[in-house]
């Protein structure tokens, strides 16, 4: 794996240890190890079927690890998966949400699984469907909603509880340029107050304009990992945009192939 | 986190409420016709409850044992279908059901999710014992004039025997996905449901309940009920439930069944929960592997496909269609139940024994044939509704495909028509006239009815066809929620319709000729222009729903 220089590294709140995965003889998730800082937006990037979302999923509480630890703001989501999960805001790549709840039932039931209950609860779901500009969406049926609207709903969720880490799972997908920019926005203003964002995104620009520092998998493993500058210096490329860095880490583009068939 | 494990079931309680409230078109319909069936069905079990148990009271203890060992025997067949049901549904509210995803995230304590989860498995597999039980045990109790203490530890019996093999269930499912994967544990419950549905039809057959309606075989009755005893009986919370219900009838009071029922419930609980503890997790990551796609190699398929003259588009449309058929074990097991049901269906027919009635045996068995075009029309209605209504919807989200694909409408709702078409035609027909061969009704009513299936047959699929192309349901989970959609509800009303109006004009010229022929009377000319404009008038009607049922469909799908 290819490290940049060794810093001071504060307490990670997101950390895994030789997280490991394994399908029968298929190796999904081949020891990876990962820590994400309070305050610190960190990318997670790799082509498909790299490992990302399995590793997510891992972290997320939502796969048993075959070998390997995950804490989460100090608390190993195997011994106390109440505590780890209570820290954590999740957002899947494909949300689920209750299709006959309104909005605003839904926030107040997810708040409800982490503990925010009483008379502030309210005000909180207002504050969070403003934020994501659902406002007037608050009391009609979720099955009415479009796919990026569903999605603003869930980062409402995820961010109402107030936890300390976020885990996105492919956070722009169906999002038009007005919501792409908020939401960029707000995982900015929530990094700048202490919150550790782990990201896995496809979209490089993204990655490249918000990622303090940028993990990148391939099959399984954990190739490379830095600031964007620090892997532009490892591809040897100052220079590049970070589109031609992560294609010569994880293998080429093809492109000389592409000519050929076609 | 501190909310009790009941918060969990709020989602289901408020998107009940929420669909309450919005009520979405066909609602109303769907309610009066399920509401009706619902009460009508009901209202016969009560009667019959309470009818047996009062003309058994006339026999004092025999009716008494009869009546003993026939709640036990109810207790049995529920108790069996409460563990399998049991295990068809802890694998979808335990493993494969969408909110687990936002659950298993959350901060929630193991032990309340599973409680949570065991109380929905609990209502979704046991809902429909307990409306069953309701109006029976009504029965039985009016009948006895039962104290109202009967009625009250009806439920206190009810609870903890639905919780025993539903508890059971969810144990084996839990084995059950530890060692498969959940989606192939999924296929495997599946085959297992048909099993299980064909062994309950055999034991019926090889039972002969109709034996029982004769007097004379009353001694038989005994004999029956003897046979279910056996060793372990007394060890089966069906017994206990039987036991502690029959002596509340009595006006006693049985408290050791009762206590057995309970502490094995609440026993079974503890257990359980425990396992499910130890073993959810691991099961739950087992459930996110993808499974194998089966018939990968259906090198059969391709060759047919390729040997029948359609177009490029229509022969892979079909391929694809077969494929996703095959792949899918919640289709065609289904399927094979029904078959197996409309076996025993023509097996009833070679039992019964209508040479018995010596004056009326041809009249009988000619109205038989008639009655059995209405049963082949509604067998077909069933099956149109459950497998070629949901065609289009079946599509789903990647339904864009074919609207983006060089394919004309018309040409893939008509693929549709003809996939669902030709085996529903074959079955039908088989059907009628085996049937009718076994009766050995008149060749004219053979003829007749083996026409009528195949006019039948077009109306009833192109309408499904083209209405489940007017109301598709491209976000429903599987075929069943379409073919309970309003679509679904209003093509089984026009279908129920349509046959019963052409099983009259059919009937009624068919049975004008079977009385002049018998008769030896020649048939007048005004008579044989109105048998003609009847036959005329049953192809007719069948034609124009065929070509009305296809044109609302494919105008439908056209509309931008």
């Amino acid at each position: 794996m290819l490290v940049a220089g060794v810093r001071e590294a504060p307490t990670p709140v997101i950390a895994t240890q030789d997280l490991v995965k394994r399908y029968g003889g298929f190796t999904a998730v081949d020891g990876v190890t990962l820590d994400v800082a309070a305050g610190e937006i960190h990318g997670f990037l790799g082509p498909n079927g790299a490992g990302k979302t399995t590793t997510i999923r891992m972290i997320a509480g939502l796969l048993k690890p075959t070998s390997g630890r995950v804490l989460v703001n100090g608390h190993d989501l195997a011994r106390e998966p109440e505590r780890a999960k209570a820290s954590l805001g999740f957002i899947p790549d494909r949300p689920f949400i209750y299709e006959k709840l309104t909005a605003g039932e839904f926030l107040r039931f997810h708040a409800g699984l982490y503990g925010v209950d009483g008379t502030g609860v309210g005000d909180r779901v207002r504050e969070m469907l403003e934020l994501f500009e659902l406002t007037k969406w608050e009391h009609e049926l979720v099955e009415s909603f479009s796919h990026g609207m569903k999605q603003r709903l869930v980062m409402c969720a995820a961010f109402l509880h107030r936890p300390p880490a976020v885990l996105v799972d492919e956070p722009m997908v169906g999002l038009d340029p007005r919501g792409a920019r908020l939401i960029k926005e707000v995982f900015r203003r929530m990094a700048s107050r202490g919150v550790a964002i782990l990201m896995s995104t496809h979209t490089l620009e993204v990655a490249q304009e918000m990622c303090d520092r940028i993990s990148i998998i391939l099959k399984g493993r954990i190739i490379a990992r830095g600031t964007v500058a620090e892997l532009r210096a490892m591809a040897g490329h100052p220079e590049d945009q970070l589109t031609t860095v992560f294609l010569k880490l994880t293998g080429g583009s093809g492109l000389q192939e592409i000519d050929e068939i076609v | 986190m501190a909310q009790p494990f009941p918060y969990l079931l709020l989602p289901s309680i408020w998107a009940s409420r929420n669909r309450a409230q919005r009520r979405e078109r066909g609602d109303l319909l769907r309610a009066v016709m399920f509401g009706g069936i619902a009460i009508a069905v009901a209202c016969a079990i009560f009667a019959a409850a309470f009818w047996i148990a009062w003309q058994l009271a006339d026999y004092a203890e025999l009716g008494d044992y009869l009546l003993r060992a026939g709640l036990s025997w109810l207790f049995l067949t529920f108790l069996s279908f409460l563990a399998f049901s049991g295990v068809v549904t802890a694998l979808s509210t335990f493993f494969l059901s969408d909110d687990l995803r936002l659950l298993l995230a959350a901060p929630v304590p193991s032990y309340r999710l599973f409680h949570a989860r065991f109380a929905r498995t609990l209502v979704h597999a046991s809902w429909m014992v307990v409306v069953f039980l309701t109006p029976l045990l009504l029965g039985i109790g009016l009948a006895r004039c039962a104290p109202l203490s009967f009625y009250a530890l009806a439920v206190l019996t009810i609870v903890p025997f639905s919780v025993i093999p539903v508890a059971l269930g969810t144990a084996a499912t839990l084995v059950l996905v530890n060692v498969f994967p959940a989606r192939r544990a999924r296929d495997i419950l599946m085959l297992m449901g048909l099993f299980f549905a064909a062994s309950i039809v055999i034991l019926l057959r090889y039972i002969r309940p109709e034996r029982l309606m004769h007097v004379e075989s009353l001694p038989d009755i005994t004999a029956f009920f003897s046979t279910l005893q056996s060793p372990i009986t007394p060890l089966l919370p069906s017994f206990w439930a039987g036991e502690t219900l029959f002596a509340s009838l009595q006006g006693g009071r049985d408290f050791l069944h009762l206590a057995a029922l309970w502490t094995t419930a609440l026993m079974l609980m503890v257990g359980v929960g425990a396992a499910y503890e130890r073993w959810h997790f691991a099961g739950f990551s087992n459930a996110q592997e993808a499974r194998k796609a089966r018939f990968t190699r259906l090198h059969v398929l391709d060759r047919v496909a390729h040997r029948i003259p359609l177009s490029i588009a229509r022969r892979h449309l079909l391929i694809k269609d077969v494929k996703v058929f095959l792949r899918d074990v919640s289709q065609w097991s289904q399927l094979l139940l029904l078959l197996a049901l409309v076996l025993v269906y023509l097996y009833n027919f070679r039992v019964l024994d209508l040479d018995r009635i010596p004056y009326m045996g041809g009249v009988v068995k000619n109205v038989y044939a008639f009655v059995n075009l209405a049963m082949a029309g509604l067998v077909m209605a069933t099956v149109a509704v459950r497998f070629v209504f949901p065609a289009v919807s079946a599509e789903g989200q990647a339904f864009w495909i074919i609207r983006t694909a060089p394919v004309s409408i018309r040409e893939f709702l008509w693929s549709k028509f003809w996939i669902g078409l030709v085996p529903i035609l074959a079955l039908s027909e088989v059907l009628t006239v085996a049937a009718n061969e076994l009766l050995g009704v008149d060749p004219f009513l053979e003829i007749v009815a083996a026409v009528a299936i195949v006019f039948m047959s077009f109306a009833l699929v192109g309408l499904a066809t083209g209405l489940g192309a007017r109301y598709p349901r491209f976000t429903a989970d599987n075929a069943s929620q379409v073919a309970g959609s309003f679509g679904g509800i209003a093509f089984m009303v026009m279908a129920v319709l349509f046959v019963l109006v052409v099983i009259a004009l059919v009937g009624w010229p068919s049975s004008v000729y079977l009385f002049y022929r018998v008769r030896h009377i020649p048939l007048d000319a005004s008579r044989q222009a109105q048998i003609t404009a009847s036959f005329a008038a049953a192809a007719l009607v069948s034609v124009a729903i065929w070509w009305l049922g296809m044109r609302t469909g494919i105008r439908a799908l056209q509309e931008p």
